[in-house]
């Protein structure tokens, strides 16, 4: 157990530098006034885009330091629908980082789209969504909603979407990712189940000739099966993620919701 | 006790006793001094069509700019005070670019319309503390021809504020007489190029002066090419193809 | 005693002034209890150690044995409550042969915070002592800057209060052996689930004149779930881009070899 993970890259918490030593001579009479507006609830977050559904995931834990604010706390919400209850919505947004921002943002992002409805009379897609988000983060570019925020839908040929996001609003399109706390834990478990990155065919070529395996769309069952059994990996490692599985499997017939228990250590 | 119209057109924002505002009323009067402007959408695409006035021989009628690009996809032709225009194709141009840069995807030419009509009733005396833009309405009307995701479509957008969608609609001095025409000519099944004769034949029957390739322009927004003013070749082209009688 | 080596001091402080990170050290985030009752005392820990946010170890032992009388819970750096333990546990053994008694628990503590008060908190162990002797049943705890307190109910570790909640609600006097046992496992379980820094299972020592028994895995609440992927690969996906076969017979071209006959004259001396 004498194991020391400091140059882990694994190790995403925070970790004393020379950066942040005390400074040792503060200016005569000079008084530092501090702000600090953010704190860092925890939790994962997993996106899969098929062809022609999208999978979105969460844990549901909120932690702030050791403690555990709550064991049910979404992560993912219908973003664009016209009702309370979303239950017409086609677009989920998910968010991890410090949960007050993210639910800042989703809020906005849930008024944008409202606003959209009405001046366009049309819903918007999520290709326009994902840019609008896109805008929202980088308006704050010098005091940022502290979330890491994943858009998922279906694009205008019913593909499924992801879109994911840092923090002041760079974005890009992709197959799947991984967000949050334990996204350095699940990020290359999805890069060799998803895309099967690492993996080749035996026996088709001698070292760099080797071909690699080809990428075949996956099932909705493939997926649904890939992302419990990351986070029930991340759960066992992370101290973070834990207590409840939140899932929306975005299909043309509307947003499936699924809850499942995981672990509460 | 009053003179009808005269205590109450002074006041801007003011209703007379039967519900008119004057100020507005008149402002619609100000276009139909105006060059004729036509639009015709057919289902490849939209024409704008205007005339010139060619004041004098003198004139470089290049210069007069009275069908203008508001973005790759939406057109406008004008009618009426064009420096009043232009206020509100700036206006418009920075909404489509606001859109764009927004949502990644082109403004729809409904909302384009709208956003311009916003503008339309922004004067009059303003509140303590808040400023209002214009002393008085708009004196220019405007034909929105765009291509969107429902296809062609295009609009007439007054200074009352109110817009409305049309198949072909004519706007100016020799309105009257061309919308008439509009209304004998028109059918749904006009090509772009039936509709440039269309536009172009309305046109020389109600222009003062004799239609020539100079003193008219044409537009089209379609599909494939986006809003385009057409060059000194192609008007040549159509206006030679103009049955003549 | 040898004590520390600080001959890399300087070194390490040139290299964080470059900005190179310390280093971090496995850290028992933790949930450890003590409870006397009557006839005995039982000392328990959760197994879970963390580095930051990871965890490091899903299953060590926190119980440290002294003496076969003694006992010891450790929270805080892990390597520090290993090493302090282990080297008073030697201490002791030594000071009860020369005694020729058996060690006591308040020898340990003093022995405990004796050491840990030199070294001003930088030995990062947090420990609760517990043990039965001539004089007694103890139970105490020690503070890593040296301080001790002696209570008949005790929690340490980032879990402490969540442990200690238990004890508050449903501590008595004169408990039997099961209550204290079933006490201090329910006290170790609020850490395990409400304390992120605890975890995985519970360990239990219970400590009798008699005897001590050691119950490893005492309570197993959170088994592995089953994966529900097959997550095999056929032979040959790896991608290999070279490949070299040192045969037994070149090896000396790598390492320089002796060989050692049968009758060599350097052979162990072995008791027969």
């Amino acid at each position: 157990m004498a194991a020391m993970f400091s140059q882990n890259p694994l190790m995403n918490g925070p970790n004393y530098s020379f950066n942040d030593s005390p400074r040792t001579s503060a200016p005569e009479g000079a008084r530092e006034h501090r702000f600090d507006p953010y704190t860092d609830n925890g939790g994962s977050t997993l996106a899969i885009a098929g062809a022609d559904f999208t999978i979105m995931a969460g844990d549901t834990r909120l932690t702030s330091g050791y403690s555990i604010n709550s064991r049910h706390h979404p992560k993912l919400f219908k973003i664009g629908g016209t009702t309370a209850d979303q239950k017409d919505a086609t677009i989920v947004l998910s968010v991890v980082g410090f949960a007050a921002d993210g639910e800042a943002l989703k809020e906005r992002l849930d008024a944008i789209c409202k606003m959209y409805r009405y001046r366009h009379g049309k819903p918007m897609s999520v290709k326009a969504c994902a840019q609008r988000l896109s805008t929202i983060l980088y308006q704050k570019r010098f005091f940022p909603y502290y979330a890491y925020a994943i858009l998922g839908g279906l694009d205008e040929e019913g593909k499924g979407a992801v879109y994911s996001y840092d923090p002041v609003g760079s974005y890009e399109r992709e197959q799947c990712r991984a967000g949050g706390a334990a996204a350095s834990l699940i990020m290359p478990f999805l890069d060799n189940q998803v895309n099967f990155k690492n993996q080749y065919i035996p026996n088709s070529g001698e070292g760099h000739a080797l071909q690699e395996r080809e990428r075949r769309p996956l099932s909705r069952n493939e997926v649904e099966v890939l992302v419990k059994d990351a986070f029930d990996g991340a759960v066992e490692r992370h101290i973070e993620v834990g207590d409840g599985l939140q899932m929306m499997v975005i299909t043309k017939d509307g947003i499936e919701e699924i809850l499942m228990p995981l672990k509460r250590d | 006790m009053f003179m009808a119209r005269s205590e109450y057109d002074r006041g801007i924002n003011t209703f007379s006793p039967e519900g008119r505002l004057f100020q507005v009323e008149y402002s619609l009067e100000a276009i139909k001094l105006g060059s004729t402007a036509i639009g015709v959408a057919t289902s490849e695409g939209v024409i704008l069509g205007v005339e010139k006035r060619v004041t004098s021989t003198l004139l470089e009628t290049s210069s007069v700019e009275k069908i203008v690009e508001i973005d790759r996809h939406i057109g406008c032709a004008m009618s009426g005070l064009q420096a009043d225009a232009r206020s509100m194709v700036e206006h418009a141009r920075v909404e489509c670019q606001s859109h764009a840069f927004n949502y990644n995807e082109p403004l729809r030419v409904e909302s384009c319309t709208q956003a311009i009509c916003d503008l339309a009733l922004r004067f009059g005396e303003s509140a303590d503390g808040e400023e209002s833009i214009m002393s008085r309405p708009f004196g220019v009307a405007l034909l929105i021809a765009g291509y969107d995701e429902d296809g062609p479509s295009l609009y007439h957008a007054e200074p009352s504020g109110t817009f409305y969608r049309y198949d072909a609609k004519a706007i100016g001095s020799g309105s009257e007489g061309a919308q008439a025409e509009l209304q004998n000519e028109y059918h749904k099944s006009l090509s772009i190029a039936d509709a440039e004769t269309l536009v172009l034949k309305t046109l020389k029957q109600v222009m003062e002066e004799k239609l020539d390739s100079k003193n008219v322009q044409l537009a089209s927004v379609t599909k494939e090419r986006g809003f385009r003013i057409y060059t000194d070749e192609e008007m040549a082209a159509v206006v030679e193809r103009l049955p003549t009688n | 005693m040898p004590g520390f080596d600080f001959s890399n001091y300087n070194r390490n402080a040139a290299l964080h002034a470059r900005g190179v990170p310390l280093p971090k050290a496995t850290s028992t985030g933790t949930t450890i209890v003590g409870c006397i009752y009557d006839g005995g005392v039982v000392i328990a820990a959760d197994t879970r150690a963390t580095s930051g946010p990871i965890v490091a170890d899903k299953n060590c032992e926190k119980l440290h044995y002294i003496a076969p009388n003694i006992w010891c819970a450790g929270a805080g750096t892990a390597a520090d409550t290993e090493f302090t333990t282990a080297l008073i546990s030697s201490q002791l053994e030594l000071h009860s042969l020369s005694t020729g008694r058996k060690p006591r628990v308040v020898t340990c503590m003093t022995m405990l915070k004796q050491h840990l008060f030199r070294y001003q908190g930088y030995v990062g162990a947090y420990l609760v002592v517990a043990g039965v002797d001539p004089t007694g049943t103890h139970l105490f705890t020690v503070h890593a800057h040296g301080s001790t307190d002696k209570l008949p109910y005790v929690t340490m570790g980032s879990g402490s209060l969540a442990a200690m909640s238990v004890f508050e609600t449903q501590w008595r006097a004169q408990l039997t052996r099961d209550d204290a046992v079933k006490l201090c496992a329910d006290a170790i379980e609020a850490g395990i689930w409400n304390d992120l820094g605890s975890g995985s299972n519970v360990d239990v020592a219970v400590i009798t004149p008699e005897k001590t028994t050691l119950m490893r895995n005492y309570i197993r609440p959170n088994e592995r779930t089953q994966k529900l992927g097959s997550y095999a690969f056929p032979k040959g996906t790896t991608a290999v881009l070279n490949e070299k076969i040192i045969r037994k017979e070149e090896i000396g071209k790598y390492v320089s070899v002796l060989e050692l006959t049968e009758e060599s004259d350097d052979k162990m001396e072995v008791d027969t």
